[in-house]
């Protein structure tokens, strides 16, 4: 005989007792600190509404992207080392932004040259909805039009959507986790994973190329139809932002996670 | 000190209306290799077999080379090694020279742009003929190329019917593409006709057997061998793979990737001289086996030259084959480059958001934006770091590394005047040149902790 | 030391590691119906005209009915009328002017038009050097992809041979699609049992 509801009952004991257990570090990165503690303040809301014990190592700084894109990651050898020391202690490490947390897992053991306990269990915010939790519940309700951003890392290093160059099956964590969300319709950019120009201090060594695909990038969003442009990375919706905002066009941009979390 | 690259970008930039189109053109080929990719089940399976089979070869390449030249020997073709372009450009000219040649028809070559060797043959005498369309248009033109698959794709129809007009005496005013090529057409068949000597690059060199592939549209490198009794090939060491089972893996990624076609018109393989005639392929070094001996580089010895790292590039689609200082724009070009001539060549390292696209459309898998990344490592050591970018890394270190301090900064007021200048630096204003200035939080995420927890524990 | 023996010093020098070539049995798209496949993509990508033969029919009659205005033909296949022999022309300049040349395929490749052609003449410019090419082509030699295409070509004492997919193209002015740019303008596959 088959007892579907007995294996959902199993299934939800299981996860709500390794929760119960499971302790998360939250890494809330130098620029969402500074300019968006609303998209850490979310987090933390969210993770605590699923029942998770949450922590945030308050001598936390900065994962060193800056830096190693800038061609400075020797600069960042400290830094990396006390994220791993401050860190390491969790179950997990869980981070509002996408591009920090792929620098985390996939940079930190090379500059270290060492392996990075902290690194391995780092993982974006809404990976870790989808994959550890397995979330089909989520509590926002946002009755609005948003345009999804695929932000470049969150694609290509993260794996949090199919990147449009491979012939893989399409799929997208965002997109799975929006869908959970009360009142909103979900849309897509045309170049749905091109690149906004932000690439960190590529927006103030070629300040014209960054600005132009900027410009593109927004109005793409715009065309949608959209009210906002959403997505895992605050990083590139600060520089889409600043653009929209110098050349006067309509659109808002908010954090998946605020969406997410809406109401909480 | 802002790059070269940055500043080109910069007055390129200027005509929107240019880089519109410059971007919409190369959109469109990728948008074409998308098409082709995704009607492939065995795409992923193709780029990952060609990526290992050029890891392969090129691991093996000594032993792969003398295989090759011994068969193609036992062809009857005559097979030389240049070590750099000098020597590469005086073995071509010797040939010339005993062979008596006037005029050489061309079909499109990196290489040779590479080694310069048009500016070399002309020096001697020799009258060289490109005979790809976009490759004549800009050799009429005095122009070098912007993208290494479709070289001339910059140039409007009126700039070529104004060249047509004063140089192959074209219709006046009609700027018709159709007409236009017919009147090269015209004009190139007339130089197959006289020419002595047909060169061409190579696609592949095939080791087991001796052959070497040529991939065009035109079929003007097929003209240029089947005219003219003289044919010489010239062929970086890279361009080798094992069989004709390898063959077929990388026949179907080319076109694919580069154009966004199933195939070029022709593929041909020359295997022996033609009746009467004689063969000589060049194997060109110019670094190439330096190359192989750099950890962190080496894989740009599996680029086979197909463009679509270009065409897929946001800055490259927006910035202009010209911007860059190295004659191979785009991803592979910035590496190439710093691998030629670090110092002429590392303004092209700004040219790079690290979007990681690239790497997603490479048929080979060369890891183009992971060496991008480890060439701005190294810039600092060599003097060429941005001074700027070099003093907020250095601001970020101090004050990163000191949790007070960053905690300081944080609570500072006004802070905006503080962080900005580390995270966005409005000093050089570069930042605020196309941005708004981003609104700092009257509150960090630091200075709501504590109340967050309390209210979050209960 | 001469110039190969010092690159290959440094070539065998410079390798850290070594990789092997990978296995390459991975599946490969085939098609139910080759022949309907190659069809299509003759006459749409390739851009080429295609005429299924029958039987009955006479091939210099088709060749004739698809270029009524050719002047000058040129071909050295067997039972083909033509004015121009290219094993017998004194040189490959001899053949410009061709109108038609018609040549023979030996294998045609589904997947993108690709056919087979391997030098049978003592002037290969008979390919290249027409206005309008004519490839006979059987059925029966029709595969799915180019891996089996690799399979089944051979190589003469000519020693070259080549894949043609479609008349010559370029759209090197302004991205414009146009035929013909060095080689032939135009193609009539005709397709055999």
């Amino acid at each position: 005989m088959d007892y579907p509801l007995l294996h959902v009952l199993h299934r939800d004991v299981e996860k709500q007792f390794c929760l119960r257990y499971m302790k998360i570090g939250l890494f809330v990165p130098c620029y969402v600190d500074a300019l968006y503690p609303e998209v850490g303040v979310a987090t933390y809301k969210l993770l605590r509404h699923y029942g998770l014990d949450v922590d945030y190592p308050e001598k936390q700084t900065c994962c060193g992207q800056p830096m190693g894109n800038a061609g400075f990651q020797t600069m960042a050898h400290q830094l990396v080392e006390n994220y791993d020391a401050l860190f390491q202690k969790y179950d997990y490490v869980v981070a509002p932004s996408a591009s920090c947390a792929a620098y985390v897992r996939f940079f930190h053991p090379d500059i270290t040259n060492h392996a990075c306990k902290a690194a391995a269990k780092t993982m974006d915010v809404v990976e870790f909805l989808h994959d550890v939790l397995k979330v089909d519940k989520v509590p926002g309700r946002f009755p609005h039009k948003v345009s999804v951003h695929n932000s470049c890392h969150g694609v290509r290093e993260l794996g949090l959507s199919s990147p449009s160059e491979r012939n893989i099956a399409p799929f997208s964590k965002i997109k799975d986790l929006l869908g959970l969300v009360e009142g909103i319709t979900v849309m897509e950019p045309e170049r749905p994973d091109e690149c906004c120009g932000f690439g960190g201090m590529f927006s103030v060594e070629e300040p014209d190329v960054s600005t132009r695909m900027g410009t593109e990038k927004v109005n793409r969003h715009i065309a949608t139809g959209a009210e906002y442009v959403t997505g895992p990375d605050s990083s590139c919706l600060m520089h889409m932002q600043g653009v929209a905002k110098r050349q006067g066009l309509p659109i808002k941009f908010i954090h998946i996670v605020e969406i997410l979390a809406a109401g909480l | 000190m802002s790059t070269k690259h940055s500043l080109a970008a910069e007055k390129f930039i200027q005509d929107s209306n240019r880089v519109t189109r410059h971007d919409q053109t190369f959109w469109s080929v990728r948008a074409k290799r998308d098409a082709q990719a995704h009607d492939l089940s065995e795409w992923e399976d193709l780029r990952e077999a060609a990526s290992q089979i050029k890891k392969h070869t090129v691991t093996h390449l000594a032993d792969y080379l003398q295989k090759f030249e011994e068969n193609a020997t036992r062809n009857g073709v005559h097979v030389h090694w240049a070590k750099d372009a000098a020597e590469y450009n005086d073995i071509v000219m010797q040939i010339l020279t005993e062979h008596q040649v006037h005029k050489v028809v061309k079909s499109k070559s990196m290489l040779t742009e590479e080694c310069h060797l048009n500016e070399h043959l002309e020096k001697h005498g020799i009258e060289v003929v490109e005979t790809d369309l976009g490759e004549r248009i800009l050799q009429m033109m005095k122009l070098a190329p912007s993208h290494i698959v479709m070289p001339a794709i910059h140039i409007t129809r009126e700039q070529v019917g104004h060249c047509f007009e004063e140089q192959i005496q074209s219709e006046k005013g009609n700027y018709d593409p159709t007409y236009l090529t017919r009147c090269a057409r015209y004009h190139l068949r007339d130089n197959f006709m006289t020419a002595e000597c047909g060169m061409t690059g190579a696609n592949f060199g095939i080791a087991e057997t001796g052959d070497v592939v040529v991939c065009t549209n035109e079929g003007n490198a097929d003209m240029s061998t089947s005219v003219p009794k003289l044919h010489i090939v010239s062929m970086g060491l890279e361009k080798l793979i094992p069989n004709y089972e390898a063959m077929g893996v990388f026949h179907r990624l080319l076109a694919r990737c580069g154009t966004g076609q199933a195939t070029t018109v022709y593929t041909s393989h020359f295997r022996k001289p033609r009746p009467g005639g004689e063969m000589h392929i060049i194997l060109v070094d110019n670094g190439r086996s330096s190359i192989l001996g750099d950890e962190e580089h080496w894989q740009t010895l599996k680029c086979m030259r197909c463009g679509a790292c270009m065409n897929t590039c946001p800055v490259y689609r927006r910035s202009g084959g010209y911007s860059y200082t190295y004659f191979i724009p785009g991803p592979i070009g910035i590496n190439l480059g710093m691998l030629k001539d670090r110092n002429a060549n590392y303004h092209n390292v700004s040219a790079c958001t690290l979007c990681c696209s690239c790497d997603n459309v490479c048929p080979v898998k060369v890891d183009l934006s992971t060496q991008i990344y480890r060439w701005r490592q190294r810039l600092d050591s060599w003097g060429k770091a941005n001074s700027m970018k070099k003093a907020m890394s250095k601001g970020m270190k101090l004050m990163f590394e000191h949790p007070a301090l960053y905690g300081t900064a944080l609570k500072m007021a006004p802070m905006a005047n503080i962080l900005p200048r580390w995270m966005t630096n409005v000093r050089m204003n570069a930042w605020a040149k196309g941005h708004e200035m981003p609104e700092f939080a009257k509150k960090s995420f630091h200075a709501q902790w504590k109340d967050l927890k309390k209210g979050g524990q209960k | 030391m001469s110039t190969k023996e010092e690159i290959l010093n440094r070539l065998r020098a410079n390798v850290r590691e070594t990789y092997d070539m990978p296995d390459l049995g991975f599946a490969k798209t085939t098609h139910d119906d080759p022949v309907a496949k190659f069809i299509e993509t003759a006459t749409t990508t390739a851009g080429a005209r295609l005429i299924e033969v029958k039987p009955e029919d006479d091939l210099n009659e088709l060749i004739r009915q698809a270029y009524p205005e050719a002047k000058v033909v040129s071909s050295n296949v067997p039972g083909i009328r033509a004015d121009r022999n290219p094993d017998e022309v004194a040189c490959a300049q001899d053949l410009d002017g061709t109108d038609v040349g018609v040549i023979k395929g030996e294998v045609a490749c589904a997947e993108n038009a690709c056919v087979w052609i391997p030098q049978t003449m003592k002037e290969k410019a008979i390919c290249f050097i027409a206005e309008y090419l004519v490839l006979i082509v059987s059925k029966k030699n029709i595969v799915s992809n180019m891996h089996e295409a690799y399979e089944r070509i051979q190589f003469n004492d000519y020693g070259f041979g080549t894949f043609i997919s479609g008349p010559s193209k370029t759209a090197d002015i302004e991205q414009s699609l146009v035929y013909g740019a060095q080689a032939a303008r135009g193609m009539t596959i005709l397709l055999t049992e």
